[in-house]
């Protein structure tokens, strides 16, 4: 079910009904109302994947609580191993399985030994590579005696599939979320107003911003031989705003439903593109993926601690696994290999941790060089970004070497006009919210009633009249 | 909770009786077309002996006007540029819904692109989106996907971004409406045309078989309202299409009638009647129009 359907439009004030007015006396029939939906907001995609959830969750259960009973250190390094097997398994055969026999059938090719591939038709499960890490870092945090296993069954599984954040984030920690799960949710009116806010604003990033930045970044990306180089940049730029409104919006869509049922969810994006290099911009984009990845496998690598050869092969490290993360393709891989070739001037002079907080802190206006240095950031970012959208690795090479012809000087023949002011007007919100968890969290919250309610009625028939021209899946539902 | 409750409704409330202001643009939104036969159609404004449905070589290649003159039977041209057979039932269901029923319906023929997959013929949406203040237009662009159920209550629903655009739309010099509802070509495109002339297979497997239904479907429409439907193929500045023909000649009703253009007329092979490979220039429309006149007196 997607976010944006009239069936979630429905869905949400059913559940949020029987939550707060049916089963708010009962903690534990409120868990298993959440994974009832959970499992219905699930397999209103595909039945058949609820198994695939369902056998995952039972997996990790069962591992943690034999953690909790065996104290021998070669025994518990089994059952870890069985869990991430599993899980890895999972996602490796669903996700890789394609990539890695046509990998190796054109490196055989390559030496002039072609062979026959043998490639499945699989439909990847909507989310897997979401709900796989949450599991697995629940497992790996019970092995790590960072966390108590839990034996209340209901509670682990609503943890696991929670609907709003289960099919693309942000990636929640047992260590953050399962404890909300123990204890009876109280309803707040300011947090559910809060809430609303937050989900007002995600849809506004999705349907108005990426859907729209979409339509003209396909239309580029997909005759790009036919475009000047200018044209090329705008669509990378759509590029650009598409990706981030697509996945910061579903973020604030699944952190505000989470708010109106009580829960917390971990900010994912904090504003990346006004970052003044690659590391804050790391530490502004999928959060909960970029710490996921320096808990479980960068710090377990040895991280910071070892020698500059360490730190810098530590570093490829995660950032290639980052982009295979991201999909099968070698075009992710390069975006991967690429961020980490920006992170290691940074790394070597070692500035990787110069700005931690955030721009402009204390005025209104970015300084000159802050300026430079978020424009800098901002088109390493773009560049970066054509290799993910691009089909393959010959079409973002093409892409870039037409972007950076001379024809980048003339002027732009797709320029939707309405678009770019409401860019602008997004980048200007964004701006003037960036202290925030997200843009409108206290934009006008001091002004009259009025002024508030119009401001996001306005917000909402631009949403309606945006959404009715053309919609489009979210991107990271694929991932 | 009661607070939360009471403040959400409110809000909703308000915001419900606000946007009704968006009806002001979804009324406007009409009155920006050059193109208003899909109103009229809708609106029930038409009377007509004959209607003429197709895409562009429909409404570029039959002068309707002429049409009536030479055969007396009133007439109107409802072909559109760039759809398919999908939209041309579309356009024949709804003249049938809300207009008396005509005697005669011609249905101009894309050749091998008629019933074929994909581009470039397609059921033209952007051509509702401006008629949307008609539930009727509404509904089937809910049934295609295109509007959500939200729009039969929220009116912002109904609207484009282009609704908000004061100016009226660019009217090309082939887009000029004429009191019959064709667009004839004035003048032929700056291109040289090659005749083809190799001999073109068809390809079955390539077919679209909504398509096929969408055929099947006129051809019925035609027989419940006791219509004659006459099928036509226009010419081409290419050999004729006979794998096409052959095709065509199993998914139709022999009770129908079928108008070939005369391939053997030297002035199909004539350039200057082309505005491009596949339509005529005015001049051409003539001499063509006037082939189906003698078609339908000869057969009254």
């Amino acid at each position: 079910m997607y976010f944006n359907s009239l069936d979630f439009a429905l869905f949400l004030p059913i559940v949020f009904i029987l939550y707060w007015f049916v089963t708010n006396k009962n903690l534990k029939l409120q868990n298993a109302l959440l994974v009832v939906a959970s499992y219905v907001f699930y397999g209103w995609w595909d039945w058949r994947f609820l198994s695939l959830i369902v056998f995952s969750s039972l997996v990790d259960y069962t591992i943690g609580l034999q953690l909790n009973h065996t104290a021998q250190p070669s025994k518990r390094k089994l059952l870890l191993w069985s869990s991430i097997l599993v899980n890895l398994g999972f996602l490796g055969f669903f996700k890789y399985y394609n990539f890695f026999i046509d990998s190796f059938v054109e490196a055989f090719s390559f030496f002039g030994s072609p062979i026959q591939p043998n490639t499945l038709d699989i439909i990847l499960p909507v989310g897997i590579s979401f709900y796989t890490f949450q599991t697995l870092s629940y497992t790996i945090d019970v092995y790590k005696r960072k966390l108590e296993p839990t034996r209340d069954i209901v509670s682990f599984f609503a943890f696991v599939s929670f609907f709003p954040q289960l099919v693309a984030g942000p990636i929640e920690r047992a260590t953050h979320l399962l404890p909300q799960f123990y204890k009876k949710r109280k309803f707040h009116y300011s947090q559910a107003v809060d809430g609303c806010r937050q989900i007002l604003w995600g849809f506004f990033k999705k349907v108005v911003i990426a859907d729209n930045c979409a339509e003209y970044a396909n239309q580029i990306f997909n005759n790009s031989a036919e475009h000047s180089g200018s044209t090329l940049l705008m669509g990378a730029l759509f590029f650009t705003f598409q990706i981030y409104g697509d996945f910061s919006g579903y973020s604030d869509i699944a952190i505000g439903t989470s708010r109106l049922f009580g829960f917390d969810l971990k900010q994912n994006f904090a504003f990346p593109y006004f970052s003044r290099d690659i590391a804050e911009f790391w530490r502004r984009w999928h959060i909960s993926l970029s710490t996921w990845f320096r808990d479980y496998l960068y710090i377990p690598l040895g991280g910071s601690q070892g020698g500059t050869w360490m730190k810098v092969r530590n570093t490829f490290i995660i950032f290639l696994v980052s982009g295979f993360w991201h999909g099968a393709n070698w075009t992710f891989i390069i975006w991967g290999f690429l961020n980490a070739l920006y992170f290691l001037p940074l790394l070597l002079a070692k500035r990787n941790r110069t700005h931690l907080n955030v721009v402009a802190q204390d005025s209104k206006l970015p300084s000159i060089i802050e300026l430079v240095q978020m424009g800098l950031t901002f088109g390493l970012t773009v560049i970066a970004w054509v290799f993910f959208r691009a089909e393959s690795v010959t079409h973002a090479v093409t892409y870039l070497k037409g972007l950076f012809s001379s024809s980048l000087l003339s002027l732009p023949t797709i320029r939707p006009t309405n678009l770019l002011v409401l860019i602008l007007f997004f980048i200007g919100i964004e701006w003037i919210g960036r202290r925030q968890h997200y843009a409108i969290e206290v934009l006008l919250l001091k002004q009259s009633r009025v002024i508030r309610w119009a401001f996001y009625m306005i917000i909402i028939a631009i949403i309606f009249v945006f959404s009715s021209d053309n919609q489009q899946e979210f991107i990271y539902f694929q991932f | 909770m009661k607070r939360f409750l009471f403040t959400l409704l409110s809000f909703f409330i308000i915001f419900f009786l606000l946007e009704k202001a968006s009806w002001y643009f979804i009324n406007k939104a009409p009155e920006k077309e050059h193109d208003r036969r899909l109103e009229k159609i809708v609106a029930g404004s038409f009377n007509k002996d004959l209607i003429i449905i197709g895409s562009s070589r429909g409404v570029n290649n039959i002068l309707a006007c002429q049409l009536e003159d030479e055969t007396g039977l009133s007439s109107y041209n409802l072909s559109y540029k760039g759809v398919d057979i999908l939209f041309q039932l579309f356009i024949l269901e709804t003249y049938l819904k809300f207009n008396p029923s005509p005697k005669k319906v011609l249905l101009l023929l894309d050749h091998k692109h008629t019933f074929a997959k994909g581009n470039p013929l397609f059921f033209r949406d952007d051509l509702l989106f401006p008629f949307s203040k008609y539930n009727y237009i509404n509904n089937k662009l809910i049934a295609r996907g295109k509007r959500n159920y939200g729009s039969k209550i929220f009116g912002l629903l109904r609207l484009n971004r282009k609704d908000f655009s004061t100016k009226k739309k660019k009217v090309l010099p082939n887009e000029v409406l004429t009191d019959c509802g064709s667009m004839p070509n004035p003048i032929k495109r700056p291109i040289t045309l090659e005749y083809q002339d190799e001999k073109l297979i068809y390809q079955v497997n390539n077919e679209n078989p909504k398509k096929i239904e969408a055929f099947k479907a006129i051809q019925k429409l035609c027989q419940t309202n006791n219509i004659k439907l006459i099928t036509v193929f226009p010419p081409n500045y290419k050999a004729f299409d006979f794998g096409f023909m052959k095709r065509f000649n199993q998914l139709n009703n022999s009770e129908n009638s079928v108008i070939i253009y005369d391939t053997l007329n030297p002035i199909y092979k004539n350039e200057s009647i082309y505005f491009d490979e596949s339509h005529l220039i005015r001049d051409g429309a003539k001499i063509f129009t006037s082939e189906i006149s003698e078609f339908i007196n000869s057969n009254k």
